[in-house]
C-alpha cells in the first residue's frame, strides 16, 4: 500500500514538472510557431494575412497578452485553409494558449504529490490533519486562476472577486477589533485611506510624477518602491498612526471610542486634501499611475497571507487575551492582562492590515483619491462584519464577497428599465437597486440576529457534521 | 513572627461625599485564613478593590510581602471633600493595575461571578496562565512558543483537576451550574500561580452541604500550594470553621477582630449583625 502511495506521489509530481515546464517555456515560443505554422510564406503574398500576422508580433511585442490571444484567434480563424494547425504545431499552440491553466493544474498537482507523500512519511498524523484544508485552498486557488484564463479578467466575476478579496481582508481586520477584542471603531475608512495613499506616493514612476503632480511641480517623493515593499509601508504607516491615535483614544470605552475614531477619519480625509500637503499628498486631485494588478490571484494571495497571520494571532496567546477583554475587562485584568497594552496591540494589528486592505484598493482602482474614503466605507465593512458575524473570520470573508456580488453585479439588472412584452416594469430604475440591496440586508439582520456565522468558524468539521448528522464529524478542520 | 503577606494601613476610600472604608488597618500573615466580615454594604468588597488596585484608595498604604503596592493621599477635589477620620496622610504615592497587582501573586475572585462567557472552562482558566508567558507578537503567532503553550496548558489542566472540573472542560463556562462557576473563578485564580487569593463571597448562593465542601476545599487549597487567604465570607459556619482570625467591618470601620471565638461574643458585633434591642 505504502509503495503504491509513494508511486503515485512520483507520478503526480512528474506530471505537474512535464506541465508545468511545458507551459512555462511555451512563453517566447510563438514566433517561431507562427513562422513554422505559415511554412509556404502565404502570408507574404497576401497583405491582410500579413497584416493579421504583424498585429500578432505586435502585441506580443506590447507584451499585452490579453491582445496577443485575440490577434491569434482572429489570424487562425482567418486563414485556416492555409495554415498548418496540426501535429506538434498544434500541440504547441495549445500550450500557450492554456499557459496559466496549465501552470496552475501543474502546481496543483505537485502540492496533491507533495501532501500525498507527506501523509506516507507522517507518523504523528499532524500532516494529515493540516493536508486537506491545505488541498482544499490550494484548489481553491488553482480554480480561481483557471476560471480567471477561462472567462477572462475584465468580466464582472473576475472583478467581484478582486473587490471581495480586498474587502475580506479589511473586514476581517476590522473584526479582530471590534468582533473579538469588543472595541467599537469606526475608523477603518481612515486607516485604508493612509495605506492606499502611502502605497501610491510611493510607487508612482519617477518618470510620470511630472504629470501626476502637474500642479505641485512634480511633488516633493522623487523614487519609486517595489509592489511589495509599499504594500508593507502602507500598513507601516496606518498602524504608525493607530498608535498615536490609539495613545488617547483607548482610554474611552464602546459609544465614545466609536465616534472619537470616526471623528479620526474625517479629519485625515480633510487633511489629505489640503492643499498645503499638495507636493506630498497632490491636494484634493487623483493620485495615478502607480503599479496595478492585473491578475486577480494578486489580491487573492496577498489578503490569503494576511487573513492568514490575523487567524494564527486570534488562536495564539494573544487573540485569547483579546476575547477575554471582551468578555470581561475587570476580570481580564484580575488574570493579569494589560489591558492598555492589549487594546493597543489590537488596535494596530487591524490598522495595519486595514492600511493594507486601502493599499490593494488603490490598485483595484488605478487611481486613488482621498475623498471616496468616507465614512460610509467605514459603514459598508461594519455592514459586512455584522453580516457575517461579529467574531467570526470565515463569516467576515464569506459576507464581504456576497456583500460585493450583491451591490456590485447580481442587482444591477434593477437599476435598468425592463419590459415583459409591451409592459414596463414599475420601479425599474437607476438606484432602485439600492433600494432592494437595503431591503435584504435587513432581512438578514432580522433573520440572523448574530450574523450568518455568529461566533462560529466555518469548519470542514462542521460542514461534515452538517451533511451526515448521525455520523458526527468525520474530517478535520 | 509570622511573615507579614499584606497589611493595610489606614485605608480610606471616599467616593463623592460617602466614606466606604474608613481608615481601614489590617494584616494577613502567611500561611493564616482570615476573613472579613461585615454586614451587606459595609465595604468589604470595596476594600478587595482597594487592595486589588481596582480603585486607588483616597488615602492609605498597601503592602504586599514588606513592599509598599499602592499609596495615595488626597488629591485634586478631594482634598476639600475628604471626610475620612484619619488625618495622617503618606507621603508617597504609589499606583499600580490590576494586571501587575496579580503578577505580583496576588490573585481574587468576584462576588458577582465574572467569567470569560463565551470561552470553554478550559480556555477561562488558560487565559489566567498567560501572565507569565514570554512570547511575543510574532512567536506567538508562528507558534515558535510551542513549550511554553504545551506548559500552559499542563498547568492549566492540573488546576482544573485540582477543582474537580477536569471532565467538563470542553463545556462553555456559562453553562456550568453556580457553585461550580464559583470553582472554576478559584481555578482561574490559581493559575495565576498567587501566593495570596482574595475570595470575594465564594460560598454565596451555596446550600449548607456545598458550603461545608467548600471550606474543606480552600483549606486543601491552602495547604497545597502553600496558600494565604483572604476571604469575604456571610456564611457564619465557615467563617467560624477554617479561618484564624476574623475582622469586622461596619459602615467601613473596623469595629471587631480576633481569633473566631472572641469574635462571635462581641457585642458590637452582634449589634452590627443584628440591630440594637429597642427597650
Amino acid at each position: 500500500m505504502k509503495t503504491v502511495k509513494i508511486i503515485l506521489a512520483a507520478l503526480l509530481i512528474l506530471c505537474a514538472a512535464v506541465l508545468v515546464i511545458a507551459a512555462e517555456s511555451s512563453k517566447d515560443k510563438l514566433p517561431g510557431l507562427l513562422e513554422r505554422m505559415d511554412a509556404q510564406g502565404a502570408a507574404a503574398q497576401d497583405t491582410k494575412m500579413q497584416k493579421a500576422k504583424d498585429r500578432v508580433l505586435d502585441a506580443l511585442a506590447e507584451g499585452s497578452r490579453e491582445k496577443v490571444l485575440r490577434s491569434l484567434e482572429r489570424y487562425l480563424d482567418g486563414w485556416p485553409d492555409r495554415l498548418d494547425t496540426g501535429g506538434t504545431v498544434a500541440r504547441e499552440l495549445f500550450v500557450y494558449r492554456n499557459r496559466p491553466s496549465l501552470t496552475a493544474a501543474g502546481l496543483f498537482l505537485l502540492l496533491a504529490g507533495a501532501l500525498l507523500l507527506g501523509a506516507v512519511f507522517d507518523r504523528t498524523g499532524k500532516i494529515r490533519k493540516a493536508a486537506l484544508p491545505a488541498l482544499l485552498i490550494g484548489l481553491l486557488y488553482a480554480g480561481v486562476y483557471i476560471l480567471e484564463s477561462v472567462v477572462g479578467s475584465g468580466t464582472m466575476l473576475i472583478t467581484v472577486l478582486k473587490k471581495g478579496a480586498i474587502y475580506a481582508l479589511v473586514a476581517v481586520a476590522m473584526n479582530l477589533l471590534n468582533g473579538f477584542t469588543g472595541l467599537f471603531s469606526l475608523g477603518q475608512a481612515g486607516f485604508m485611506l493612509i495605506g492606499a495613499y502611502t502605497f501610491a506616493i510611493f510607487t508612482i514612476e519617477t518618470q510620470s510624477r511630472a504629470q501626476v503632480y502637474q500642479y505641485y511641480d512634480g511633488g516633493l517623493v522623487q523614487f519609486a518602491l517595489p509592489t511589495l515593499a509599499a504594500l508593507a509601508l502602507a500598513g507601516a504607516a496606518a498602524a504608525f498612526f493607530a498608535f498615536l491615535i490609539g495613545l488617547p483614544v483607548l482610554r474611552l470605552k464602546s459609544d465614545y471610542l466609536a465616534i472619537a475614531t470616526l471623528g479620526f477619519a474625517e479629519i485625515i480625509r480633510a487633511v489629505f486634501q489640503y492643499d498645503g500637503l499638495g507636493p506630498i499628498t497632490n491636494g484634493s486631485n487623483l493620485l495615478r499611475k502607480y503599479p496595478t494588478f492585473d491578475t486577480v490571484l494578486f489580491p487573492f494571495l496577498v489578503a490569503g497571507a494576511c487573513v492568514a497571520f490575523i487567524a494564527l494571532v486570534i488562536h495564539s496567546t494573544y487573540g485569547r487575551s483579546f476575547k477575554a477583554i471582551r468578555d470581561d475587562e475587570v476580570a481580564a485584568e484580575a488574570m493579569g492582562i494589560n489591558l492598555f497594552r492589549h487594546k493597543q496591540l489590537a488596535f494596530v494589528i487591524s490598522s495595519f492590515f486595514a492600511g493594507v486592505g486601502g493599499a490593494l484598493l488603490a490598485m483595484y482602482q488605478t487611481t486613488v483619491q482621498a475623498a471616496a474614503f468616507t465614512s460610509a466605507m467605514t459603514y459598508e465593512i461594519l455592514l459586512i462584519v455584522v453580516i457575517g458575524g461579529m467574531g467570526s473570520l470565515t463569516g467576515s470573508v464569506m459576507a464581504s464577497f456576497l456583500f460585493i456580488a450583491a451591490s456590485e453585479w447580481w442587482l444591477r439588472f434593477l437599476d435598468n428599465e425592463q419590459a415583459i412584452g409591451s409592459f414596463q416594469l414599475p420601479l425599474m430604475r437607476s438606484g432602485f437597486r439600492m433600494v432592494v440591496f437595503s431591503v435584504i440586508i435587513m432581512a438578514v439582520v432580522l433573520f440572523y440576529r448574530r450574523g450568518i456565522m455568529g461566533d462560529k468558524e466555518l469548519s470542514l468539521k462542521r460542514i461534515a457534521r452538517r451533511l451526515s448528522p448521525r455520523k458526527g464529524g468525520g474530517a478535520n478542520g | 513572627m509570622a511573615e507579614r503577606v499584606l497589611e493595610l494601613d489606614r485605608v480610606t476610600m471616599q467616593f463623592g461625599g460617602v466614606v466606604a472604608v474608613d481608615s481601614l488597618s489590617m494584616r494577613v500573615d502567611r500561611g493564616e485564613i482570615v476573613a472579613l466580615i461585615g454586614p451587606n454594604g459595609a465595604g468589604k468588597t470595596t476594600a478587595f478593590n482597594c487592595i486589588t488596585g481596582v480603585y486607588t484608595p483616597t488615602s492609605g498604604q498597601v503592602r504586599y510581602l514588606g513592599n509598599l503596592i499602592i499609596s495615595n493621599r488626597p488629591q485634586g477635589r478631594m482634598k476639600e471633600l475628604y471626610a475620612g477620620s484619619d488625618k495622617a496622610f503618606p507621603a508617597e504615592t504609589v499606583v499600580n493595575t490590576p494586571d501587575r497587582i496579580t503578577k505580583m501573586g496576588i490573585a481574587r475572585t468576584f462576588q458577582n461571578i465574572r467569567l470569560f462567557k463565551t470561552q470553554t472552562v478550559f480556555e477561562n482558566v488558560l487565559i489566567a496562565t498567560h501572565l507569565h508567558k514570554t512570547s511575543n507578537l510574532f512567536t506567538a503567532a508562528f507558534r515558535l512558543n510551542y513549550r511554553e503553550e504545551q506548559q500552559m496548558r499542563r498547568h492549566a489542566l492540573e488546576m482544573l483537576e485540582v477543582v474537580g472540573l477536569a471532565d467538563l472542560k470542553d463545556e462553555k463556562a456559562t453553562s456550568l451550574p453556580y457553585g461550580k462557576q464559583r470553582r472554576l473563578e478559584i481555578a482561574r485564580a490559581l493559575a495565576t500561580k498567587p501566593q495570596l487569593l482574595l475570595l470575594d463571597e465564594p460560598a454565596a448562593g451555596m446550600n449548607p452541604q456545598e458550603t461545608d465542601d467548600l471550606g474543606r476545599f480552600i483549606t486543601g487549597i491552602k495547604n497545597q500550594f502553600g496558600l494565604t487567604v483572604f476571604l469575604i465570607e456571610h456564611h457564619m459556619d465557615l467563617v467560624m470553621d477554617i479561618s484564624d482570625r476574623v475582622y469586622v467591618i461596619d459602615f467601613g470601620k473596623l469595629i471587631a477582630h480576633g481569633v473566631p471565638e472572641e469574635v462571635q461574643d462581641n457585642p458590637d458585633v452582634i449589634t452590627a449583625y443584628l440591630g440594637v434591642e429597642e427597650e
